[in-house]
């Protein structure tokens, strides 16, 4: 579900702070910059506070973000939900025991890792990043989650790239985004 | 009242190599000069000194509790975690992410920060890639003002302005972008740890650079024994847990 379609108001301040930039990382690819968003005092508040509104009350208790740009929006939305916040690392850069999952890139592998004991089974979980292209990435996170008992509620996302169909890709489980790009 | 006073903190926190025990009364420190200073001792004296506020300085606030040490801290402290022999043998990792887990401890550290910071006139929290990711952002937000990501290289799309620094071997590099902020704004450097300095001093130096005013570092935690404070020279530090 995206957020546009149902026409909040603070939706059009969000989208507009989104700066496109073209052959990043690399030729043929427009990158969705979201970094302006953060510029913009209020509409970065809007984002957060839009899942806010959605998610508290809810009886998530895990809030799992993807880095980094997953760093950035998670936090916020998980101390005002009142949930945990569970950083989901590339890796080696959780120390201690950590749990994998391995997910296929355009060419080649990579790896999202999970603290051990962060989360218990039967805890409701957000996964949040800024954007879902493939979908890849997020399918490692729900993996990870899952893996440990926990149920994933939700992925949440600012930006949503429908021609990816990153949708498909979640197997089913609910994403909700506030803006599609094109 | 203003004058100048050289500080002591007593030093309650492990040595570099030593077991960490989580249970330490912290310090609340802030570099001695030029804007305020505040000592928390294990007794009852608190000195209290503040200097006018300059352009956008940052003055000593009041502590929640009356002996000066705020009631919050210890339940913060206690939730880091150390894992020894990480990333390397023979260093003790500080590990915030047990904070993160610790709603309360979470909710705490923010508000520690934000309390010294709002009505300030910050107008830009920077965060350093990736832990200062997790603090910066819920501090901007409540203080109303913008977020600039501090980045390894190859991370920000589009123009950056990249500064180099030293590590124990080698170099890094920090970048940021151009054109999010402004010269004449007022700045706060956040990470979540301070070691020897070096990764704060380069992101000081790329706000300083496009003529920002950077008006501390914010870190939840310290290590003294790397001297990064001193490596900071006259920006001020706050840290939560020494």
């Amino acid at each position: 579900m995206s957020a546009c379609k149902d026409k909040d108001p603070r939706i059009n301040g969000i989208k507009t702070t989104i700066r496109v930039v073209p052959d990043f990382p690399k030729p043929g690819i427009m990158f969705q910059d979201i970094t302006p968003l953060f510029l913009q005092p209020k509409a970065f508040k809007d984002s957060i506070d839009i899942f806010i509104e959605r998610y508290q009350g809810k009886n998530i208790s895990v809030v799992a973000g993807i880095e980094a740009r997953g760093f950035i929006f998670g936090p916020s939305i998980a101390l005002a939900i009142g949930a945990k916040f569970v950083p989901l690392r590339k890796p080696k850069k959780l120390p201690g025991e950590v749990i994998s999952e391995e997910y296929i890139l355009e060419y080649g592998r990579d790896c999202l890792e999970m603290h051990v004991g962060a989360v218990e089974p039967g805890e409701r979980a957000l996964v949040v990043d800024d954007l879902i292209a493939t979908g890849g990435t997020l399918c490692a996170a729900m993996n990870l989650l899952e893996r440990v008992g926990a149920e994933v509620v939700e992925c949440a996302c600012v930006i949503e790239l429908p021609d990816l169909k990153g949708r498909e890709r979640l197997n089913g489980k609910p994403l909700y985004v506030l803006v599609e790009a094109y | 009242m203003m004058r100048s006073i050289s500080l002591n903190f007593s030093n309650l926190s492990p040595r570099f190599g030593a077991p960490f025990r989580g249970r330490l009364c912290p310090s609340i420190a802030v570099a001695a000069a030029p804007i305020s200073v505040h000592s928390h001792r294990n007794h009852s004296q608190s000195f209290r000194i503040s200097v006018p506020p300059v352009s956008c300085s940052v003055q000593h606030q009041k502590m929640a509790s009356d002996d000066g040490h705020d009631p919050r801290i210890g339940r913060i402290s206690s939730a880091i975690r150390v894992i020894p022999d990480f990333p390397k043998p023979g260093i003790l990792f500080q590990d915030i992410t047990t904070l993160l887990l610790d709603t309360k401890a979470f909710r705490d550290t923010i508000d520690l920060f934000v309390e010294r910071y709002k009505d300030k006139n910050i107008s830009v929290v920077a965060g350093i890639e990736a832990r200062g990711f997790i603090f910066g952002p819920p501090i901007a937000l409540a203080i109303g003002a913008k977020f600039v990501p501090m980045r390894k290289p190859n991370k920000l799309p589009g123009k950056v302005i990249s500064e180099e620094y030293a590590l124990e071997y080698g170099t890094d590099v920090m970048e940021m972008h151009v054109g999010a902020v402004e010269a004449g704004e007022c700045a706060l450097v956040v990470d979540d740890l301070i070691a020897t300095g070096g990764t704060l001093c380069a992101a000081i130096r790329l706000l300083e650079r496009v003529g920002v005013q950077v008006v501390e570092c914010a870190c939840v935690i310290e290590l003294p024994e790397l001297q990064g404070r001193k490596r900071l020279g006259d920006k001020p530090l706050f840290v939560l847990v020494s």
